[in-house]
Order: structure tokens, then C-alpha cells, then sequence
């Protein structure tokens, strides 16, 4: 490390920026393969309902018939082409964990920056409450949850479990702002008198927000894990086509358990979700190293 | 001393407004259920030819409250009977106190959890030790992707995977209920060896699920310890590597011990699924049925006693922590 006078660091220009981005992403192959599934899942769910328009066809003469030229992942216990239940059931899936992650991200970043940048009685209060929200037995409530109010729709799936899920980013949110309160500019913000909301929203902000899109790529995960667990358990009512309502079908009616030939029925929805949490854990690696300073360009 | 009694008063309380909260929660829950059950069961009684007054008595018996009282009565009524360990009467399982229905419940969740979690405890602490020591090598970084990975796969897609592949594809364990239902129960070898072998996957699956937290955790952990100056002081005075490493193994484990306690109440909470999955009749499959066979009083006792679970967790996390670190306890 070489010692240099301080200066004014010149702002990086875009180019630049573009071209570390593509050299931390390209150092590993897997943060391209992490990528690669986080845009093909992405495009799965914005497309892949137009590729199989009108309802999913039932062919009773083949009901669990093995992977073929017709039938890529074969059909399930009512002879539905398994392919097309989990491309048409992905768009539900990705919307109601993207509407989750950004609902917590929304809430947990202004519970944490007021509580991190007010202190005080409003900290005290704020922290017990993310206490309270992360001590919640989160399945079990929305279990009880889903007794009085059916959220099947996926922004109203999507707004239950934000609501229930932000406690993390709060606390995160909330250490960070800490920590940032106490450097140089942030003084120097005070010190000029700025008003509060400029220092919020124009000091503060752009400092946490890359720690609150790794904790956004990475609830989303858990989110989609929720999300399908609901209908798998069937206490939502089958209200769309997504892979937990094919989870629920395939073990509860199918009797997947007893029928090995049913292994890509099975198989199919449980690969997909594996693969997402794959291609988010490979992706953060490349999204770490960007982000966090002690890791840029060591090697 | 004083701090610590402090903390613990604070959890204490935190822990009291939570199960304060859930009970309020599930009582005006009942209530808001369209066709107020309380009523429907009332009304269904008198229907069938029930005097009124019995009706009412049956049941403010089964829902701890009458419905034909003011609501804030109901809502005292049902409080005070919480505060009596009375959790109402069971209406799936005709008439049987809730308490009792939960007690039967209730080893078929801790056993399974306990174990699961001491498994994946040892096991994760040790690969992270491990990834810690490698962690500029190829073999550390895959370990750690295992464990990232691990760490967030869903519980029931790693339950289903399991059950699939060890049962239904290739046949060498039993699936479903905890024992073989031609065995009758008792302290036999036949009996127990039949329970023991129900449990595998149910216990391997919570066993694996808490690996890859256990190993991120104990890396971290290990890294931030094997930085400390204590260590590079044994170093330079020449003190055998094993010896150093039982140092650093020690100091790092530490901090887990807190996240142990917590992670007690989030398999509890975690158990819905994988009891679903594996028909294990513990606490979280009693929450499931109760609210398929519309049985409230049985629901509510359900999750007010998961949710005490999570909070007794918590405080005996505060507990062990004190306990374990002398710092803490200034």
C-alpha cells in the first residue's frame, strides 16, 4: 500500500466504474453463472406465462408419463406438462418475493435510519420494536394469519410477509448508520447547517443503499421460501399457479411419495428454488467484494 | 452484576408483552372469524334440541369465554384462564383439555429439535474452523459456498429432497409417523429401534439446515479471534500450534453459544414444515390440523406455546451469555 497525500478523491468516472464492475463480476466464473440464473429466472417470470397462453392442458391418457420430445419434464398425477406448470408458476413466485424484499427493504431502511441517525427515546423505542417484529415465530403467525384473511394475491403475499420480514434490514440499516455518523463528512454536513433532510436523504442514503440491496437480493431467498411453504402447507388458497400449489398437489393429492416415477413433477419446482438460492449466493460474492471496501482489489 | 440483572429484567418483560401480545392477537383472531366460531358452535348447540343455558356453559367452557358476554368480559375471562394454564378444550380431539393435547405433542417436537440441532452445532463448527483455516484456498471458499448455500435453501425443499431420495427412490428409510404402527409402544427394543429409525430424516433434516449457518458464524468468528493479540503472543512465545488452536477454538465459540439458545425457538417456529412434511405429530403439525379442522382453542394454545418457546429462548440466551463471558457480567 502506498501512502498519498489527501486530496479530493475525483469522483469515478462512469467508465471506469463500468469496467470494475465487469472485472470483480468476471474474477469468478461462478458470480457469471449467478448472474446468468438471476436474468434467466428473471426473464422466466416476466415472459414465460406468453409462451403457454390459455389454461394448462390436462392429458389423462398420460398421467406421470417420463420426460419425452413432447413432454420435457414429463407430466404430473392429472398429465400436465410439468415444464409449463413451473415456467407459467415462476412469474407469481419472483413478484410476491420482489414486492416482500422491497416492502422490508422500504420499511427496515427508515426504521434504521431514523433510529441510527435520531438516538435517543426514538432509537430506544424503534429498536424494541424490530426486537418485537424479529422475535415474532414468523410461520406460525401467518399460519394463524391466513385463518382470518386469505392473502393469496401476490402484492398482498408480497405486503404480509415485508411486513413481518424487515426487522433484519432495520437492524443492519441501523449499525450502519451508526458507524457513518461519527466520519468526516457527515460533520462537515452538520457543521454547514444543512437540513436534516438533506443529510438524510442526500448524505446518509447513498452510503447505506448498497447495504440494503445485498440484504434485498438476499431476503429475497427467504422470501420465496415463505411464500411457496404457505401453499405448500395449503393454508392459502390455491389462488394462482406457483410452484408451492404444485409442492402442495404433487405430495398431498399426487402421492409423489409412493410414485418414483413422479421424480421430475417433484424434481422440478424444488430445482427451480435451488437454483435461485444458488445463483443469489454466487452473485453476492461479486456484489461483496464491490461494496465492501476491505475486500476491493486485493488480489 | 447489576447490568446483567438489568438486561434480564428487560428481556423478561420484552418476553411477557410478546406472549401478552400473541394471546391478544389469537383471542380477537377467534373473534374476527367470520361466523364467529364461539357462535356457531352456540347456535349449533341449541339446534340440536341443547337447553340454552347448558349450551352457553359448554361453551365458555371449550373457548374459555361466552360469546353472549361483553367483549372486554370475554376478553378478562379468557386472560384470567390463560393465567390458570387453562387453554380451553380441544375440539377436534372431542373434549380433551388443550393442555393435555399439546403435553402429547410437544417431546415429538423437542426430541427432534434437540438433537437436529446439536448435530448440525457439531458438525457446522467444525467445517468452520476448517473453512476459517483455509479461507484463501479453493477447498475453504467451496466450503463456505456450501454453507451460504445450506443456509438458505427452504426447510421443506430440503425435507421433501431427503424423504424422495431415501425413501420413495431408494427405499432405506421409513417416512411418515414416528414409529411402525404394527409395533405396539412400550420400553421394547423393537418399539424404540422403530421411533429411532422414523427419526432419522426429520433429525437430519433439521441437522442440515442449521449446518450452514453454524459454519458461516464459527468462520467469521474464528477469522476475528485468529486476529487478536492474545494469539499472535502465543505464537510468538513458541506455544504448539494445537495448543494455539484449542485457544482460538475456544474463544470463538463463545458468541455461538447465545446464537444456540436462539436458534432453539426458530426451529420450533421452523417445525410447521418439516413435521407437515414428515406427518410428525409434534407442535407445529398440531398447529396445522387445528386450523384444518377449524379447532380455535387449539390453534391459539398451539402458537401461544410456540411463541413462549422462542421467548423463554431468548432469555436463556441472555442467560448463557452472562454466564459464559465473565465480561459480561460487570
Amino acid at each position: 500500500m502506498t501512502v498519498t497525500f489527501p486530496s479530493v478523491p475525483a469522483a469515478p468516472r462512469p467508465s471506469s466504474r463500468r469496467a470494475r464492475t465487469l472485472r470483480v463480476l468476471t474474477r469468478r466464473p461462478g458470480r457469471v453463472v449467478g448472474l446468468g440464473i438471476i436474468v434467466l429466472f428473471a426473464l422466466l417470470a416476466a415472459f414465460g406465462p406468453l409462451l403457454y397462453p390459455g389454461t394448462i392442458a390436462v392429458d389423462p391418457e398420460a398421467v406421470y408419463a417420463p420426460p419425452s420430445a413432447e413432454h420435457w419434464l414429463g407430466t404430473d398425477f392429472a398429465g400436465s406438462d410439468v415444464l409449463q406448470e413451473v415456467v407459467v408458476g415462476a412469474r407469481y413466485v419472483l413478484l410476491t418475493a420482489a414486492v416482500a424484499a422491497l416492502v422490508a427493504a422500504a420499511v427496515g431502511t427508515l426504521v434504521g435510519l431514523v433510529a441510527g441517525f435520531r438516538r435517543g427515546l426514538a432509537d430506544s423505542g424503534l429498536m424494541r420494536l424490530t426486537d418485537f417484529v424479529l422475535t415474532l415465530p414468523g410461520l406460525p403467525l401467518l399460519i394463524v394469519l391466513s385463518t382470518l384473511w386469505s392473502f393469496g394475491s401476490a402484492f398482498q403475499m408480497g405486503l404480509v410477509l415485508g411486513a413481518t420480514g424487515w426487522g433484519g434490514v432495520a437492524r443492519a440499516v441501523r449499525a450502519q448508520t451508526l458507524s457513518l455518523r461519527e466520519r468526516g463528512f457527515l460533520e462537515a454536513a452538520r457543521g454547514l447547517g444543512l437540513p436534516q433532510r438533506h443529510i438524510l436523504l442526500r448524505e446518509l442514503l447513498p452510503n447505506i443503499a448498497p447495504y440494503v440491496a445485498m440484504n434485498l437480493l438476499l431476503s429475497v431467498i427467504g422470501f420465496i421460501g415463505a411464500e411457496v411453504a404457505l401453499f405448500f402447507l395449503g393454508v392459502v388458497p390455491f389462488s394462482s399457479e406457483n410452484w408451492g400449489v404444485m409442492l402442495n398437489q404433487a405430495v398431498f393429492s399426487g402421492g409423489v411419495m409412493s410414485s418414483p416415477e413422479a421424480l421430475t413433477y417433484l424434481l422440478a419446482p424444488l430445482t427451480c428454488i435451488l437454483l435461485i438460492t444458488l445463483g443469489i449466493v454466487l452473485f453476492m460474492d461479486a456484489v461483496d467484494e464491490l461494496f465492501n471496501p476491505r475486500l476491493r482489489e486485493r488480489s | 452484576m447489576k447490568g446483567f440483572l438489568l438486561r434480564l429484567a428487560a428481556k423478561l418483560a420484552a418476553g411477557l408483552v410478546m406472549v401478552f401480545t400473541v394471546a391478544t392477537f389469537t383471542f380477537f383472531l377467534v373473534h374476527a372469524l367470520p361466523g364467529n366460531p364461539g357462535d356457531a358452535a352456540y347456535e349449533g348447540y341449541v339446534l340440536g334440541g341443547m337447553p340454552p343455558e347448558l349450551a352457553r356453559a359448554k361453551v365458555s367452557v371449550v373457548y374459555g369465554f361466552t360469546s353472549h358476554e361483553p367483549l372486554v368480559d370475554q376478553y378478562l375471562g379468557y386472560l384470567g384462564q390463560l393465567l390458570h394454564g387453562n387453554l380451553g378444550v380441544s375440539i377436534s380431539y372431542s373434549g380433551v383439555p388443550v393442555a393435555d393435547v399439546i403435553r402429547a405433542a410437544v417431546p415429538w417436537t423437542v426430541l427432534p429439535v434437540l438433537s437436529g440441532l446439536l448435530l448440525s452445532f457439531l458438525v457446522g463448527c467444525t467445517a468452520g474452523v476448517v473453512a476459517a483455516l483455509r479461507r484463501n484456498s479453493r477447498s475453504g471458499s467451496l466450503l463456505s459456498l456450501s454453507g451460504s448455500l445450506m443456509a438458505g435453501v427452504p426447510s421443506f425443499v430440503l425435507a421433501l429432497l431427503l424423504a424422495f431420495l431415501f425413501h420413495t427412490l431408494w427405499n432405506v428409510l421409513p417416512y411418515g409417523d414416528t414409529s411402525d404402527v404394527t409395533i405396539a409402544p412400550g420400553f421394547t427394543a423393537e418399539y424404540l429401534g422403530s421411533v429411532a429409525t422414523h427419526a432419522v430424516l426429520p433429525v437430519a433434516t433439521y441437522a442440515l439446515l442449521g449446518y450452514g449457518g453454524w459454519l458461516l458464524t464459527m468462520k467469521s468468528s474464528v477469522a476475528s479471534v485468529l486476529g487478536d493479540d492474545f494469539i499472535l503472543a502465543a505464537e510468538l512465545r513458541g506455544i504448539a500450534p494445537a495448543t494455539r488452536m484449542r485457544y482460538v477454538g475456544r474463544n470463538a465459540v463463545l458468541p455461538l453459544f447465545t446464537t444456540l439458545a436462539l436458534s432453539v425457538g426458530h426451529m420450533f417456529a421452523g417445525s410447521v414444515l418439516i413435521e407437515d412434511v414428515f406427518d410428525y405429530p409434534g407442535l407445529g403439525n398440531l398447529l396445522l390440523k387445528s386450523i384444518g379442522n377449524r379447532d380455535y382453542p387449539l390453534m391459539g394454545g398451539a402458537f401461544l406455546l410456540i411463541t413462549v418457546t422462542i421467548v423463554v429462548a431468548n432469555i436463556l440466551a441472555e442467560l448463557l451469555y452472562s454466564v459464559i463471558d465473565p465480561r459480561v457480567r460487570r
